[in-house]
């Protein structure tokens, strides 16, 4: 009985500290570009000099933050089709994958995998010649089917891990029962991965406001996108910098008036 | 591939019932369909430029995949890369879990703050969080500061551009895409199952190993296929925080594609990469498969 | 009505709206404007007060703008071949050897600007015109270490333990390395000096990293001196950043931004009128004012106080490199940057 107690007292020590560190980890850095983001200072010091609004206002003016606000909602517009899309797509994929067994199913899977991994860079420069080549222009048409490709991974690995939840045997009685397909997938399969999609969903949408390289290369005049509008992309004119893998996006305040302060000359 | 045969050879009233119940296949297509057009072309695209012995690509051979493959530098960065996705996936792991632990013990009310405070880190932008570690790792930074205010070493520590600081700042970053997939298994998780096993007189220790990680594997199996995809080609992060000591596949590529403008060499970098962290992830589901077959017995 | 042919016909759908929103996608080029390629920040804000509105007054041209590094101009035109996805390209020495090796420019008749007799003599050629220059040196931080001298200080205490350091991927990068190995005996065409020096001091350097995260690593105090441009070092100083510029004893290093028609535009004539517009005198005063730091190349225009010489014409005494020479080299170096430097 004592030794017990000794465990379960190890137990909570040990996952609480790890939990604690966790946490720290994942609050920190988010404290920090919120507390940089009220500085008066023009330059990205921390800790900031002093506080102020400055850089929200400036943020929020409609007038000197125009070009933001158009690609923030360029970006919006795509995020919103193409994480419905994907999450439509690679929903119906996970369900129709979920059953099935076998090394041609697991490379299915690993395909459909690939375009999370195949860099971006690449992608983008490579969906460029090959759009070109069937005669469509850069635009924001083109991007969002870019960014589709590269979301639909995150929702289709999601979605497929809560479909390991469900019961088949919940799925073979429905069917004996007598209830069709539709009225199935409604009642029995969706309540269960629905967090999933919710997951992979929130996932997509985040990724495809992030991301620069695709979006880069697919981007005509008119379709500005807003992490490349406010990336860390200023003071280096060759470009060589950090700005093609990843990307800079900017969802609360916090962000964008932290990006609008390093915009800013 | 025999149901869809046989499917479409069938009386036109057996596929009326049939098509009530879509075939699996049927499901996948759209999505099968949206990747041959969008992807697979541009794929095959980048396998044949890697084929040109020429930047202008004019010339065809394998030059470029010799001279690539042939450098034993390529293998290492190869096996650099691949080691930061198998620390990144460890480090989150072992963090994330207990994270998700809390979450599972939480009420209601506080299951929807830890929840939001899993998404924080996706709220800030790539750019801006990877800004945020060079505060926090920098020679200045908040790190160094407490370490010297205590006095725990005479001078700032190196932490910015190492593995280490690299994969702390990993950590955060990836984080989400680990815990999310995970915590959306746990959540549809029976509680009664944790309770038997304590009931039962499991120590909280054989519970969690026998029972609550077991049946929520196929979450986290999924988070780690994330986490290894995305840490393994997170360029920017890898670039700002790692600094050009630490080289990996995303630089060079990055580098042959943008600087010298060496398409086919960008190419065979491209799909090295693609084929050695696709086997990375294929090798994370299998590992998953067996342990959950293993945990199912 | 069944599932699986509902999947099918929504998906038919679907396509059919995907496809015809690319097709609407297309941008319908305005009559009277130019889409121009253009460095996102500093550059992109300049032009949009001060170039957009004398393009439009001077041409009745609009101009759209889209943001994009030189290396970027370079890729997104060389993989749209034959479709430019821009009119006008703006680009660094590197960038723009390239872009002429790949034939991605029209030919350019210098005779079709009326500015032209107001440029220094050279400024443009049969690819493209020179619209400004970059000046390149040392930046330290005045408030932590003592003034250095010459680039081989760079690579010496107290110097060297405070050195942020980028490779070969950028023009000013490479120059400046170019310079470095110039001083421990080498040439433009011959850097190994400079990998047989830094190797003797490599644990030392305070970062290594990637140019754009420079400014930011500067300011956080992780280096205190690089290698690096006036423009830069002007704009940082405009925020409060302690940061000085030095022209090394063996001269700064210069080099010229220049403006190119991209090849297949259908837009030359307003391509000519916008390049004509930048190099006016009135422009290219506004674009030398703070926030902005050009250096400009029109003659007409009087020269800001904190430029680091009196006239454009000291500018020839500046050292300049020939980039032909320079270009087919840069994929060794850095091939063997990385491995040299990579632990």
């Amino acid at each position: 009985m004592r030794r017990r107690r000794a465990s379960d007292w190890s137990y909570s020590i040990v996952l609480g500290m790890l939990a604690a560190l966790g946490f720290t980890i994942l609050v920190g850095p988010v404290v920090i570009v919120l507390l940089t983001s009220f500085t008066e200072g023009r330059s990205i010091k921390f800790p900031p000099s002093g506080l102020s609004l400055q850089w929200y206002r400036l943020l929020f003016d409609p007038v000197r933050s125009s070009q933001i606000h158009r690609a923030a909602m360029n970006s919006l517009e795509v995020a919103l089709i193409a994480m419905a899309s994907a999450t439509v797509l690679a929903t119906l994929a996970a369900v129709g994958l979920a059953r099935r067994r076998g090394a041609w199913v697991r490379a299915v899977d690993t395909f459909f995998m690939s375009p999370m991994i195949l860099p971006m860079l690449a992608f983008g420069l490579a969906a460029l010649m090959y759009f070109t080549f069937m005669g469509f222009r850069p635009s924001l048409a083109l991007i969002a089917v870019g960014h589709v490709v590269v979301i639909s991974p995150l929702v289709l690995r999601t979605t497929a891990a809560s479909l390991s939840q469900l019961d088949p045997a919940l799925l073979e009685s429905s069917a004996s029962l007598g209830a069709g397909w539709l009225y199935t997938f409604r009642r029995v399969t969706l309540p269960v991965i629905a967090p999933g999609i919710a997951a992979g969903a929130f996932l997509a949408f985040v990724a495809s406001l992030d991301n620069v390289p695709v979006s880069l290369f697919l981007a005509g005049p008119r379709s500005d996108m807003l992490p490349i509008r406010i990336g860390l992309r200023r003071a280096d004119r060759d470009g060589a910098g950090a700005d093609a893998g990843d990307g800079a996006g900017g969802r609360p305040h916090a962000t964008l008036a932290w990006m609008t302060l390093m915009r800013q000359p | 591939m025999t149901t869809a045969t046989a499917e479409i050879a069938a009386p036109a009233a057996r596929r009326w019932s049939a098509a009530l119940r879509p075939a699996e296949w049927q499901l996948v297509l759209p999505l099968a369909l949206a990747y041959a057009a969008f992807f697979l072309v541009p794929l095959v695209l980048l396998i044949l430029v890697s084929f040109f012995d020429d930047e202008k690509i004019t010339t065809m051979g394998g030059a470029q995949w010799t001279k690539f493959l042939g450098d034993r530098f390529t293998w290492k960065v190869i096996a650099d890369t691949l080691k930061l996705g198998v620390f990144t996936v460890a480090a989150t792991s072992l963090i994330g879990v207990p994270v998700a632990l809390v979450y599972l013990g939480a009420s209601a009310r506080w299951q929807g703050v830890i929840l939001f405070v899993v998404i924080l880190p996706l709220l800030t932008s790539v750019v801006v969080r990877t800004f945020a570690w060079i505060v926090i790792l920098g020679r200045e930074g908040v790190i160094n500061q407490t370490v010297l205010w205590l006095g725990l070493s005479p001078a700032p520590l190196r932490l910015l551009q190492t593995e280490h600081g690299l994969v702390i700042a990993l950590t955060q970053i990836e984080m989400p895409l680990l815990l999310l997939p995970l915590l959306s298994v746990m959540s549809r998780m029976d509680p009664n199952l944790r309770d038997a096993s304590s009931a039962l007189g499991a120590s909280k220790w054989r519970t969690l190993f026998r029972v609550t990680l077991p049946l929520s594997l196929p979450g986290l199996v999924a988070g780690c296929m994330l986490v290894f995809a995305s840490s393994t080609t997170a360029f920017i992060s890898q670039l700002v925080i790692g600094g050009n000591r630490l080289v990996y596949l995303p630089l060079l590529i990055w580098q042959q594609s943008l600087v010298v403008y060496n398409w086919p060499l960008a190419s065979a970098a491209a799909l090295t990469l693609l084929v050695s962290v696709g086997l990375g992830v294929a090798a994370i589901a299998a590992v998953g498969r067996r342990g959950h077959a293993w945990a199912l017995r | 009505m069944t599932h699986g042919q509902v999947t099918r016909r929504q998906f038919l759908a679907g396509t059919t709206v995907a496809v015809g929103a690319l097709a609407l996608g297309r941008p319908a080029h305005a009559k009277g404007s130019v889409t121009a390629a253009m460095y996102p920040g500093t550059w992109e804000e300049a032009f949009r007060m001060h170039v957009a509105p004398a393009l439009k007054s001077a041409h009745d041209v609009d101009l759209e703008m889209t943001p994009l590094f030189a290396v970027d101009q370079i890729a997104k035109a060389q993989a749209a071949r034959g479709a430019p996805p821009f009119d006008a390209f703006v680009l660094d020495p590197g960038p723009r050897v390239t872009g002429i090796d790949r034939g991605l420019y029209e030919k350019f008749d210098a005779k079709r600007l009326t500015n032209l007799g107001r440029l220094s003599a050279g400024m443009t050629d049969e690819w493209g015109v020179t619209i400004a220059a970059q000046v390149v040196g040392i930046g330290y931080n005045p408030k932590k270490l003592p003034k250095p001298k010459a680039w081989t200080d760079l690579l010496k205490d107290p110097w060297v333990s405070r050195l942020g350091m980028t490779g070969f991927q950028t023009t000013y990068g490479t120059v400046s390395i170019i310079e470095i190995a110039k001083q421990y005996g080498g040439s433009e065409t011959n850097v190994e000096p400079f990998f047989t020096e830094i190797k003797k001091v490599l644990s030392k350097v305070a970062a290594i990293g990637a140019p754009a995260s420079m400014p930011a690593l500067f300011q956080q105090g992780q280096c205190d001196i690089t290698y690096t441009n006036t423009q830069t070092v002007a704009t940082l100083r405009g925020r409060g950043v302690d940061i000085e510029f030095v022209k090394p004893e063996s001269g700064a290093v210069s080099f010229y931004t220049t403006m190119h028609v991209a090849k297949g535009s259908k837009e030359i004539e307003n391509a000519y009128k916008y390049f004509d517009t930048v190099i006016s005198a009135p422009v290219q005063t506004a674009l030398m004012q703070p926030p902005n730091n050009f250096i400009p190349v029109n003659r007409e225009v009087k020269l800001a106080r904190d430029l680091p010489m009196q006239s454009l014409d000291e500018m020839a005494k500046f050292v300049h490199h020939d980039w032909a020479k320079i270009n087919p080299l840069r994929a060794g170096w850095i091939e063997r940057f990385n491995k040299e430097v990579a632990k």
